[in-house]
């Protein structure tokens, strides 16, 4: 349903929310609002069994309503896929993300810690910050003979 | 498992100190920023002791990894908060050794506890969170698997800071940075498109021109130009999946901010941080970009954000059930969001920048909800809306809608639902009030208990009483005929005292400037006999 209000300027387009649905949006009206439409709204089941949730779906019908989104809610970054993909037994070689070093996302995991400009931060002196709280710590380990003799102290050098 | 014996050998390889130190046993835990290893190791005291080895994520900014050791060395190591025995570090692989505690899975354990060992647990949590948020530490993270539990030993630690902000006041310098003095909002494309309901979505096209324009012209004459309106089918959303449940916070702004957001600007210049905000995958950083001053229109701020516009325009449709183009195409509000869905409070879901230890203390309502109720997870959404919904039709939407009013954030809800009673609904979920079939595991034997056990107490019950009827009960357990009884027992949950729901409901408190802290939970009647 969509109509153009006289009332503000003549290029707005509205759209009205159906319901049910929850809306939020911050008092000082300065940031867009965000908000869901709800096929049927959550409601306590109290028939499902100990110990699930009690807003556990019924037995996923395959006729079982799906909610849908119809704002790209807390999606700052839109260019982003909704979520991440429903990953069976992850792969270890496909692990996406954002590395806080280098300020950048990565397709994969490893490949991005292979990079040139990953490995020159691992490199870096920007570890000082761990390694000073490192040198605080107490080192209370003894090794372990290799070829399972009694352990030997070791001399503490990190 | 072949892959668990080829990620305990890539541990050795990343970090080579470990090879004589430790013996790696086994992958015990696999979260996104970290895995954690069992191992054993020699100490120089004789003893061969297990310890867990967190193995950070790589990408994991140092100041981030500084910052989680710096939690783990001020406020860890009493009070069941988790203490760190070493660290080690091979360039951008750290392991942090910390030592280990066998606890119990919570769902395998949650039917089978005694109201009493309730109690204790949830004591022996509040201490813990007592003893972080004195240290100015916001958890952002409590759940049952963040709180380890050993039930034998009566042991218990409270875990991982790899989420934890500071307060404006934290005692953790790590957990400190500048403080912006106004919360950002982010417009991150010049065109958003924003399905509207019913499949449709508007465009918002704005080039870059006019939103330069914009700027220095008054907001009421701004037009949005080039809103087309596309027929799309609505989008299946999800934010983050359900297995990949943690947000990490935003980089760099771990603190929070003391912006109130029903607070004017008066003045005709206003100093504005901009910051960009990348959100992949469940980490965001944020960048700061130059201050920029712009001129503060009399109705409202025009602002160019990073990479975008912002326009502080009003329209029509504020707690309405309608959008537009206008305040569609305002900036998303950042507020930090780092958590697990079911255990996010009420002013996280609704995006409150002000956000205080409170939260960690809402999620331990939600344990607590869960060993009252025997239900674990208690909420079960994949989105915040759709777990602000399941909380209102626990907690009520008026009270809900008139809780958010208090810190900032309309909430319009179509949904009229009341507030439940707690009592009545924790008895009803978990099978122990008189209207209510059994469950298998609790057909009540005989008539055995029914005639030994103390006469059900009044609703007004002190704790005293309580006391003496548990004392009573752990006697007669011990008596003859222990175990006979011990199948009719039961444990306490027949005489929940009102001072459990009490406390239940000062910790689901919707507003968190008033929700109970750690410290008054200690105090509370439901600990009487508690030594603090």
């Amino acid at each position: 349903l969509l109509r153009r209000p006289g009332s503000a300027s003549k290029d707005v387009v509205t759209g009205r929310l159906k319901n049910p649905f929850v809306k939020v949006e911050d008092r000082s009206r300065r940031y867009r609002p965000f908000y869901l439409q709800f096929h049927i709204f959550p409601a306590l089941n109290y028939c499902v069994p100990k110990p699930c949730s009690p807003f556990e779906m019924e037995k996923k019908l395959p006729s079982a309503p799906k909610q849908r989104f119809v704002a790209s809610i807390n999606k700052p970054n839109s260019d982003k896929d909704c979520g991440t993909p429903l990953h069976l037994p992850q792969k270890d070689k496909k692990r996406r993300g954002y590395c806080e070093c280098c300020g950048k996302k990565y397709e994969d995991l490893h490949t991005h810690l292979e990079s040139e400009q990953h490995q020159t931060f691992a490199h870096s002196t920007e570890y000082r910050v761990v390694d000073e709280i490192i040198s605080k710590f107490v080192y209370q380990f003894v090794e372990y003979k290799d070829d399972a003799n009694k352990p030997k102290r070791t001399k503490c050098s990190t | 498992t072949a892959g668990m014996k080829k990620d305990i050998e890539r541990l050795y390889e990343a970090v080579p100190q470990l090879v004589n130190v430790f013996k790696i046993k086994e992958k015990i835990g696999e979260g996104t920023f970290s895995s954690v290893y069992l191992a054993t190791a020699q100490l120089q005291t004789g003893y061969e002791e297990k310890m867990a080895l967190k193995h950070l994520i790589p990408t994991s900014h140092p100041l981030r990894i500084a910052a989680e050791l710096q939690c783990l060395t001020v406020a860890g190591g009493q009070d069941n908060v988790m203490g760190v025995k070493y660290c080690f570090r091979k360039n951008d692989h750290v392991v942090i050794v910390m030592p280990y505690l066998e606890h119990e899975s919570f769902l395998d354990i949650l039917n089978s506890l005694s109201f009493e060992e309730v109690r204790e647990y949830m004591f022996n949590l509040f201490k813990a969170l007592r003893r972080i948020h004195h240290f100015g530490i916001v958890h952002r993270d409590v759940k049952p698997s963040n709180f380890l539990y050993n039930r034998q030993l009566k042991e218990y630690a409270l875990v991982d800071f790899g989420l934890a902000q500071g307060t404006p006041d934290t005692k953790i310098e790590l957990l400190k940075t500048a403080h912006s003095e106004d919360q950002q909002g982010s417009c991150l494309q010049n065109n958003p498109t924003t399905p509207l309901g019913n499949g449709v979505s508007v465009n918002v096209t704005v080039p870059k021109q006019i939103a330069q324009q914009s700027a220095s012209k008054p907001a009421d004459k701004k037009v949005i130009s080039h809103s087309k309106i596309q027929m799309k089918e609505g989008r299946e959303g999800k934010e983050g999946s359900v297995h990949h449940s943690v947000q990490r916070s935003v980089f760099g702004e771990r603190n929070f901010n003391v912006y109130s957001s029903t607070y004017q600007q008066n003045s005709s210049t206003k100093v504005i941080k901009h910051s960009k905000m990348i959100d992949v995958s469940s980490r965001k950083l944020l960048t700061k970009k130059k201050i920029i001053a712009t001129k503060t229109l009399s109705n409202g701020t025009a602002r160019k954000a990073a990479s975008g516009f912002s326009l502080n325009l009003i329209c029509d449709c504020y707690a309405t059930d309608k959008v537009c183009s206008v305040c569609l195409s305002r900036c998303q509000q950042v507020a930090p969001r780092a958590g697990t869905p079911g255990f996010r409070a009420p002013e996280v879901l609704t995006k409150c920048p002000t956000q205080t230890t409170a939260i960690d203390m809402w999620s331990a309502g939600i344990i607590f909800l869960s060993l009252l109720s025997g239900r674990y997870p208690f909420y079960k959404a994949s989105d915040d809306l759709t777990a602000l919904a399941q909380i209102m039709t626990v907690r009520g939407s008026r009270e809900t809608i008139q809780a958010a009013k208090t810190f900032g954030k309309s909430v319009l809800c179509t949904q009229v639902v009341a507030a439940q009673n707690l009592r009545t609904l924790c008895e009803k979920l978990r099978g122990t009030n008189s209207s209510c079939k059994r469950s298998q595991d609790e057909v009540p034997s005989k008539s055995v208990s029914d005639s030994t056990s103390p006469a059900a107490v009044d609703k007004s019950c002190a704790p005293e009483t309580l006391g003496k009827q548990i004392q009573h009960l752990k006697s007669f357990q011990e008596g003859d005929g222990a175990l006979e009884m011990k199948a009719a027992d039961m444990k306490g949950w027949d005489q929940v005292p009102d001072e459990a729901y009490d406390l239940l409901d000062k910790l689901l408190d919707l507003n968190p400037a008033t929700r109970i802290t750690a410290k008054e939970a200690l105090q509370h009647p439901f600990f009487k006999d508690m030594r603090p």
